[in-house]
C-alpha cells in the first residue's frame, strides 16, 4: 500500500517539477495558486482537522506573513525569499499571543476569538500606516520571471504535506487526535493538552505566514482589504473539509479539485461562488463529515494515515 | 494633538455606552439561550440579525411601516426561520463534537449572507425615521438610540418574564441546566431546542430591526455581533442569563469610553482586547463561579 502511494506520488511531484518548462504562463500561474491553496488547506487541517479546534481566522496569519515580507522587502531591502520565511515567525508570534489564552480553555473560546482576530489585525495594519502604507498598501517591483515563485510555493505545499505526514505518523499526532476524540480522556491519560494544542496551532500558523509572503511577492501589491478577506479563510476550510479533514491527502485533494472548479466556473460569479462554498460546508458537515477521502476510506479499507 | 477629556465627556461616553449596551444584551441573550440549551455557538446569529434588519427596511421602504411596529412582523418571521434552521440543519449536530456545529452554522451564515448580497446587493441602506437628540443638561441623548434602548430593555424584560414565569420558559431553563435530567422529567428536549432556536432568532431579528434605526443596513451588518455577543456571554459567565444582560451593558460602556480616547478603527479592537484579557484572567466570567 505504501509502495503504491509512493508510486503515484513521485511521478506527480516529478511532473510538477519540470512542468514550467513545457506549459503556458497561464497554467503556471494557475498551478501557483493551487499550490497556495494546498498549503493553506494543509495548515488549517493541522489545527482544526487534527485537534478539532476550529480556526475561523486563519487568513490573519496569511496576511501577517504577507505584510511582514512586503515590509522587509520594501523598507529593509531584503531578498523576497528570506523575507517570506520570516513571515512564519511573525505569524507564529501572533498565534502565540492568541493561542495562549484561548487554547488553555476547552470549548468554543478559541473558535470565536479567531472569528474576531481578522478584523483586529486588519484594523492594526490600517492604523500603523507609516509602516504598512495604510489603505493604499505596499507596492513591490514586478518580477522578471515567476518560476522561482512556482518552486517556492510548490515547496511550501510539499512542506505542508510532509509536516502533516510526520505529525500523523508520530506520537504527537496520535495525542492530537486523542484531543479531538475526547479531550477529557486525553487529559486523564496524562497528556498535556493545552501545550500540544498550542504547538499544533503554532505550526499551523507558521505555514500560512510563509505562503502569505510568497503571495505578496506574487501579486506585487498588497493592501488591507485584499490581504485579509474572509473568503480566504472560507476557501481553506471548504477545501480541507471537502477533501477530508484529519487526513494527509484530503486537503491536497480538496484544494486541487476545488481550485479547478473555481477557475473554470465560479470566479465569474463572486457572491454565488461564496454562497456555493457555504452550501458545500453545510452539505459536507451533514452528509459527508469525513470528506471525500473519508468516504473512500470506509468503502475501500484504505489505511488510516492517508 | 491632545484632546482634553472633561468629566462631561466621560459621562457622555458612559451614557452612550449604556444605550448601546442594552442592544448588545438583548442580542447576546439569544445566543446565550442557544448555547445554554444545546451547547451550540450559533455563528449565524449575526446573519439572522441582518435578516431582521432587512425585514424592517423593506416594510419601511415599501409600505412606510413604523420600524418599531415592524418588530411585530420580524420577530415571528425570524422565529420561523430559526425553527426551520433548527429542524432541518442544527438539530442534526446537537450533541456532536463542537467542530460540527461551529462549522455548520458558519456555513449557514456564509450561505445566507451571500444570498442576501445577490438578492439585495451590497448597497448601504438606511431607515430614516428618528433623528436628532434630546439635551439633558450637558449630555446629548440621541433619539434613535434612546428609543432603541427602551425597546431592547422591554424585549429583554419580556424574555426574562417568559423564562422565569411560564412553564415553557422554565422547561428551557431546566434543559439548559441538565439536558438528560430534563428529559427524564418528561420535557421534550427536541421541542425545547426548536423553541429556543426560534426564540433566539426572533431576538436577533428584533435586534436587527433596532440596529437599522441607528445604523446602515447591508448584508454584513451582523458580523460584528457574533463576536460581541460571545464576549458578552463570557463576561457574564456562560449559562448565566442575568450575567449576559450585565455583560452587554459593560461592553457598551467600555466601548463608549474607549471611543473618547481612540480612533474609530481602534475602538473596534477594544472588544477583542477585552476578551483576550478576560480569558487570561477570569475565563468563568465576572459573575460566574468556579467551574
Amino acid at each position: 500500500m505504501k509502495r503504491l502511494a509512493w508510486a503515484i506520488a513521485l511521478p506527480i511531484v516529478a511532473g510538477l517539477a519540470v512542468m514550467p518548462f513545457y506549459v503556458s504562463n497561464y497554467i503556471t500561474t494557475f498551478t501557483i495558486q493551487t499550490f497556495m491553496w494546498i498549503a493553506l488547506a494543509e495548515s488549517w487541517n493541522i489545527i482544526s482537522g487534527l485537534t478539532g479546534y476550529v480556526s475561523f481566522g486563519h487568513v490573519s496569519f496569511f496576511g501577517t506573513g504577507a505584510y511582514t515580507a512586503a515590509i522587509l522587502i520594501s523598507k529593509a531591502g531584503w531578498h523576497w525569499f528570506p523575507a517570506a520565511l520570516t513571515g512564519s515567525v511573525t505569524a507564529a508570534s501572533l498565534a502565540l499571543i492568541i493561542g495562549y489564552p484561548c487554547l488553555r480553555l476547552k470549548g468554543p473560546y478559541f473558535a470565536i476569538s479567531m472569528l474576531g482576530l481578522n478584523e483586529v489585525v486588519r484594523a492594526l495594519v490600517s492604523y500603523f500606516d507609516s509602516l504598512t502604507g495604510g489603505g493604499s498598501g505596499i507596492t513591490l517591483s514586478t518580477m522578471s520571471s515567476i518560476s522561482p515563485l512556482y518552486y517556492s510555493m510548490g515547496g511550501v505545499a510539499l512542506a505542508g504535506w510532509f509536516i502533516t505526514y510526520w505529525i500523523l505518523t508520530s506520537r504527537f499526532g496520535l495525542r492530537l487526535l486523542s484531543i479531538r476524540e475526547d479531550e477529557l480522556a486525553a487529559e486523564a491519560m496524562g497528556i498535556n493538552t493545552a501545550a500540544l494544542k498550542l504547538y499544533a496551532f503554532l505550526i499551523s500558523a507558521a505555514l500560512p505566514g510563509i505562503v502569505g509572503g510568497f503571495y505578496a511577492r506574487y501579486v506585487s501589491h498588497i493592501e488591507p482589504l485584499g490581504t485579509f478577506p474572509l473568503l480566504t479563510t472560507i476557501t481553506m476550510i471548504v477545501m480541507c473539509l471537502f477533501g477530508g479533514r484529519g487526513t494527509i491527502f484530503g486537503p491536497i485533494l480538496g484544494a486541487t479539485l476545488l481550485s479547478i472548479l473555481q477557475e473554470l466556473v465560479w470566479t465569474r460569479f463572486l457572491f454565488l461562488h461564496e454562497a456555493i462554498f457555504g452550501a458545500i460546508i453545510i452539505f459536507v458537515i451533514l452528509l459527508m463529515p469525513r470528506g471525500i477521502l473519508g468516504v473512500l476510506q470506509q468503502r475501500y479499507r484504505l489505511p488510516r494515515t492517508i | 494633538m491632545t484632546i482634553q477629556i472633561t468629566g462631561t465627556m466621560i459621562l457622555q461616553g458612559i451614557v452612550s455606552g449604556l444605550l448601546a449596551g442594552g442592544l448588545y444584551a438583548m442580542v447576546a441573550l439569544g445566543m446565550a439561550l442557544i448555547f445554554g440549551v444545546m451547547r451550540v455557538i450559533n455563528v449565524a446569529h449575526g446573519t439572522l440579525l441582518m435578516l431582521g434588519g432587512y425585514t424592517t427596511y423593506w416594510l419601511f421602504a415599501l409600505y412606510g411601516m413604523n420600524p418599531f411596529i415592524s418588530l411585530l412582523v420580524s420577530f415571528p418571521l425570524l422565529f420561523l426561520v430559526g425553527v426551520v434552521l433548527q429542524r432541518f440543519f442544527v438539530a442534526r449536530v446537537v450533541g456532536a463534537p463542537e467542530l460540527s456545529s461551529l462549522i455548520l452554522t458558519f456555513g449557514i451564515s456564509i450561505f445566507l449572507s451571500n444570498m442576501a448580497m445577490i438578492a439585495w446587493t451590497g448597497d448601504y441602506r438606511s431607515v430614516e425615521f428618528l433623528t436628532g437628540s434630546f439635551l439633558l443638561g450637558p449630555i446629548a441623548l440621541s433619539k434613535p438610540r434612546l428609543v432603541t434602548f427602551c425597546f431592547a430593555l422591554g424585549v429583554t424584560f419580556l424574555a426574562f418574564l417568559f423564562l422565569n414565569k411560564t412553564k415553557t420558559g422554565k422547561a428551557i431553563r431546566a434543559t439548559s441546566q441538565h439536558r438528560e435530567l430534563a428529559q427524564v422529567c418528561g420535557i421534550n428536549v427536541r421541542r425545547i431546542d426548536l423553541l429556543t432556536f426560534g426564540l433566539a432568532s426572533g431576538l436577533a431579528g428584533v435586534g436587527g430591526g433596532l440596529v437599522s434605526v441607528m445604523f446602515s443596513i447591508f448584508p454584513e451588518m451582523g458580523q460584528n455581533y457574533v463576536f460581541k455577543s460571545f464576549l458578552v456571554i463570557v463576561l457574564g459567565g456562560a449559562g448565566n442569563y442575568l450575567g449576559a444582560f450585565l455583560g452587554g451593558l459593560i461592553l457598551g460602556v467600555v466601548e463608549g469610553l474607549a471611543s473618547l480616547l481612540l480612533t474609530a478603527q481602534l475602538s473596534e479592537v477594544i472588544a477583542y482586547v477585552l476578551l483576550v484579557i478576560l480569558l487570561l484572567v477570569r475565563p468563568t466570567g465576572l459573575l460566574g463561579g468556579r467551574r
